[in-house]
């Protein structure tokens, strides 16, 4: 809300610059969001101010409530600007019917208006510091007492009423076509001011088309209500709008203000555009007006809370201050009713705020809290970060929702999460895998000369389990291109391929617990002679591969990017609870050259050597795989040092000769293997 | 032969091998002009096999004298030696000389995002004082994200928080407040926890972006109170910024705390917001079974960027999600 400053002068005799208003305002929980200095035509030097408010303070959605505020902050009366009643000069022959949801309603026609009149100059300068948009004479009105004293008004052209006026909730599927021209289908959950023929307003947020007020008009019905704010509430949200009325409405209006209102309007309608006016009719319903409950309050209690030591009189004359009815009870107890403009108040909690705000939040005491012992875990996120930071990859954070393209290529088909009311279609899927982001991320430093990049992201990735369920699993996720180191002075570096790719994997892996292995796989993006599943204790918890090609020509790529993915739910850390002895006797070892198919993986060698070298194997390492001039088509040739040790005693030749005589059968036998003399 | 003419020999022998140990260019001549003398078939051992030649009585003597040459042409053999591998060492250290000032081969350098820095540096402090990181999904339903957090259906505090809404009936949390709830439904008081996260707002222009991270952190013990809550917090900020900074409490409202209040910190001569809290709205407390009659609690949370902004003196907010790696190798 923004207002002019010297508005409030007509409520408190306040004299202070408005940097102090301001900061007094924002201090007592106003917060102002800027002000400007102006002159007024009319008042002289003044300043706009415009105020942030909270949704708890409906009641300071006006001048009389900042005004009131001011009062008590700055110890000054608060006076009313002219509400006396006005002569009426005839009954008016509409009857008004309130209802639980309305359940006060004031009215009255007003006959005989001037067609020519103009908005006093005052309160046109008023609106439009306010930034108000000037209409006509009557709604400019109307406009000004929603302002100071927060009731929305609303003024029918009153020969286009039909018979008497109701407040019900509307019918389902009734239609209403509004003020703005836009045609709402209304439910049983909205409330709505109907003529005997059809409704002619949705109460408490906007008037219809066919009762407007135009440049013709001679008579009008003016409405001073109190709706209920739940009956207000979401209401326009749901149809996409909101309006002045309705968020008024929805936080709470002075239930007992539409008289006041009613006769502050009409002494503005008489000196601007004259007229008869009629009795004022009204209906309320006793019983359906909000009740505002006694609220008790421990003083000692909230004096320990906030380590404060508020005195029961200065407490009493806080809350008289803010209008209510404070009355000292035995001990340290005070009970208070809140005023019929506060609906923010209903427990001890809540007035324990108000002392806190009226003492100032700054002024109340601080004091340290104790540090209480606990362990402190590795996070072993962290970790793998830093770990992967020292390897040179740079960590990125991208948005979790994607666009449907991005999610068709590389969402593996997986159900997605979709946002129903995205920021755009480019962010309307829960990402089911972090590769989209990282593509994306280097795609863009690729545009900016980044050639050899190393990214990583930790984050959830969403998939749905059905209709319902969410599967939200936290995943590490990495990209690799280029070279594998910078090039120097001395030597070029060498392009990266498929196994920098499976260092870096494998490095990470040894941080987890299990036997990891690696398998073939088929996923659509990766490509398939080169990719691979991730597995640990035998479950897939990754992938890793490199880009397919077609997904490179689709994306413009002319070179090979490497991803691996790991999820990272249930994994386990690695880490050593026990020191285990290192064997005091050399070890041996053996090169071992053999011709095999080419189709025979090195892990299945590595295998049938394994379970072939006996109990004192300790290490095998494959040190050099050829194929080319010398060796058969189809075939390779894998060298391979293995390596034995015992922790008891030094192993003779002999030991040694025997498992080779052993790996050397097993290979023939298993894997067509002949061992290259 | 006689005792002088071996005498005589001998002298002749030792000046002889001395200068040619003398005249030896390196390590391999000098070791060729050793063997010739102090070899298996060397002059000196050629020497001593013609001791038998000897009159007996003269044996003992001679065989002094040779074993002395024998000592004086090692010693002199082992200076030479060292002398030569000084030169040669010198040789090399010329040789080898570099430009010290060409630059080495070093590894490409990464880096850690700085909302993640962020949210170490404040979860460190947080840990130090006894608190528990929490996480929590950020795929959530109403009920953790407003309804246990005293925001009723339909509430205009619903729209502090644009939400997203899934396509399971569910939506993105615009807060990590539904990760206190969680806590305090799934273990019981007392409570220190501290809770980083993503949230989503439905809101994206220069000083908004739809998805930013907040750290979430609750107290609930007997005698928790806003003294504590505003000591801890000035105590954080001190730490989080190395330098005591100048910050004030005012009046503000959530649906979740009461009193609430926001956390202004002065930078650069203007108040920025940087904290929401307060005390636990009694309603949070008895919707997750809490005693209020033993135990009261406060709460705060903060916008990691915001933080990070302040911190890193970063000017867009934009900036953390482009990831840009000239941008990100800064960190």
């Amino acid at each position: 809300m923004q207002f002019s400053k010297n508005w409030l002068k007509d409520f408190i005799d306040i004299d202070l610059s408005t940097e102090t208003i301001c900061s007094q305002l924002t201090m007592a929980g106003l917060e102002v969001d800027s002000y400007e200095d102006v002159t007024s035509k009319i008042t002289g030097k003044d300043s706009i101010i415009k105020l942030d408010i909270t949704p708890n303070r409906g009641d300071c959605f006006s001048i009389l409530g900042v005004a009131r505020e001011l009062s008590v902050l700055n110890n000054l009366k608060l006076s009313l600007p002219n509400i006396s009643s006005i002569d009426s000069s005839f009954k008016d022959k509409i009857k008004i019917k309130a209802c639980p949801e309305g359940p006060s309603y004031f009215g009255r026609t007003i006959t005989d208006i001037s067609v020519n009149s103009k908005t006093l100059p005052l309160i046109a300068e008023r609106l439009k510091f306010s930034d108000q948009k000037l209409i006509d004479p009557v709604v400019d009105i109307t406009n000004y007492i929603l302002l100071e004293l927060g009731q929305p008004l609303h003024a029918f052209d009153r020969d286009k009423l039909r018979g008497n006026i109701s407040v019900r909730t509307a019918f389902n599927e009734e239609k209403i076509k509004l003020l703005d021209d836009q045609e709402l289908v209304l439910d049983n959950s909205c409330l709505v001011i109907s003529d005997e023929e059809s409704a002619v307003a949705f109460a408490g947020i906007m008037g219809g088309k066919e009762s407007a007020v135009s440049a013709s008009t001679n008579s009008i019905f003016l409405e001073s209500a109190f709706f209920k704010p739940e009956a207000i509430r979401g209401k326009a949200r749901h149809y996409g709008f909101q309006t002045d009325a309705s968020l008024r409405f929805e936080r709470g209006v002075d239930y007992k203000i539409q008289k006041i209102a009613m006769d502050r309007a009409s002494i503005l309608l008489r000196d601007t555009v004259g007229g008869r006016f009629s009795e004022i009719t009204s209906s309320t319903l006793k019983n359906q007006l909000p009740k505002q409950t006694k609220i008790n309050l421990d003083l000692e209690k909230s004096n320990d809370l906030l380590g404060t030591k508020i005195s029961k009189q200065v407490a009493l004359g806080y809350f008289r201050g803010l209008g209510f009815e404070p009355e000292s009870l035995k001990k340290s107890s005070i009970s208070a009713t809140p005023p019929s403009w506060r609906y923010d108040l209903t427990i001890e909690a809540d007035l324990v705020e108000e002392l806190a705000r009226l003492e100032g939040y700054d002024s109340l005491p601080q004091l340290s809290l104790s540090p209480v012992y606990k362990k402190i875990e590795v996070n072993s996120q962290s970790h793998l970060s830093d770990l992967l930071s020292v390897k040179g990859f740079n960590e990125i954070i991208s948005y979790s929702f994607i666009s449907r393209e991005d999610h068709d290529l590389f969402g593996e088909g997986v159900a997605a999460l979709e946002v129903e009311n995205p920021i755009s279609q480019n962010m309307s899927v829960m990402r089911t895998s972090l590769v989209s982001g990282l593509v994306r991320t280097f795609l863009h430093n690729l545009n900016h000369g980044q050639d050899t990049q190393r990214l990583f992201e930790i984050g959830n990735i969403f998939s749905l389990k059905n209709t319902k369920e969410v599967a939200e699993k936290i995943t590490l996720a990495g990209l690799m291109n280029g070279k594998v180191n910078q090039d120097n002075w001395k030597e070029k570096a060498k392009d990266i391929s498929f196994y920098d790719l499976k260092g870096v994997v494998q490095d990470l892996l040894r941080e987890f617990k299990g036997p990891y292995t690696f398998e073939n796989c088929k996923i659509d993006f990766l490509h398939p002679g080169m990719s691979s599943l991730i597995k640990i204790n035998n479950k897939i918890i990754g992938f890793m591969g490199s880009l397919q090609p077609t997904y490179l020509d689709r994306l413009g790529l002319s070179e090979d990017i490497y991803i691996f993915s790991i999820e990272l739910n249930g994994l386990q850390k690695n880490f050593s609870s026990s020191y285990k002895e290192f064997s005091k006797f050399p070890s041996s070892s053996r090169d071992l050259s053999f011709i095999v198919n080419k189709s025979i993986v090195s892990s299945s060698i590595e295998n049938v050597i394994k379970s072939a070298a006996g109990k004192f194997f300790r290490d095998i390492e494959i040190f050099d795989v050829y194929e080319g001039k010398g060796i058969e088509e189809e075939k390779k040739s894998i060298a391979i040092s293995v390596s034995w040790q015992s922790t008891k005693q030094t192993l003779k030749d002999s030991d040694i000769d025997s498992a080779v005589e052993r790996i050397v059968n097993s290979m023939k036998k298993e894997l067509g293997g002949e061992l290259r003399v | 032969m006689n005792l002088d003419s071996l005498k005589k020999k001998i002298s002749d022998l030792e000046s002889n091998a001395k200068t040619e140990f003398g005249l030896a260019n390196d390590k391999l001549e000098l070791d060729n002009i050793y063997r010739s003398y102090l070899g298996k078939k060397g002059e000196v051992n050629l020497l001593l096999k013609s001791l038998g030649s000897l009159p007996q009585e003269k044996r003992k003597e001679a065989g002094k004298l040779l074993n002395s040459l024998k000592g004086d042409l090692e010693n002199s053999h082992a200076l030479i030696t060292s002398l030569i591998n000084d030169k040669a060492n010198l040789a090399r250290l010329e040789k080898d000389k570099l430009d010290i000032t060409l630059p080495g081969f070093s590894s490409r350098k990464g880096s850690i995002h700085p909302v993640t820095r962020t949210i170490r540096d404040v979860c460190d402090f947080f840990e130090r004082m006894g608190f528990d990181v929490e996480a929590g999904p950020e795929a959530e339903i109403d009920y953790y994200n407003f309804e246990a957090l005293n925001v009723p259906e339909d509430h205009p505090a619903k729209d502090m928080h644009d939400t997203f809404y899934l396509n399971n009936e569910g939506l993105l949390r615009t807060h990590t407040s539904p990760v206190q709830i969680r806590t305090m439904e799934q273990s019981e008081a007392p409570h220190r926890i501290i809770c980083p996260g993503k949230v989503y707002r439905k809101d994206s222009d220069l000083t908004h972006t739809p998805m930013f991270h907040q750290i979430e952190g609750l107290v609930v013990e007997e005698g928790a109170s806003f003294a504590q809550l505003k000591g801890l917090l000035n105590d954080f900020l001190t730490d989080f910024f190395g330098e005591e900074v100048d910050l004030r409490f005012r009046p503000s409202y959530f649906p979740f705390t009461e009193p609430s209040a926001e956390v202004d910190i002065r930078w650069k001569k203007n108040w920025l917001e940087v904290l929401g809290c307060g005390m636990v709205h009694p309603n949070v407390l008895k919707s997750v079974g809490v005693d209020t009659k033993k135990y009261s609690g406060f709460a705060f949370g903060l916008g990691v960027e915001r933080m990070a902004m302040l911190k890193y003196d970063i000017p867009d907010l934009r900036a953390f999600f482009e990831n840009d790696i000239r941008f990100l190798d800064q960190f």
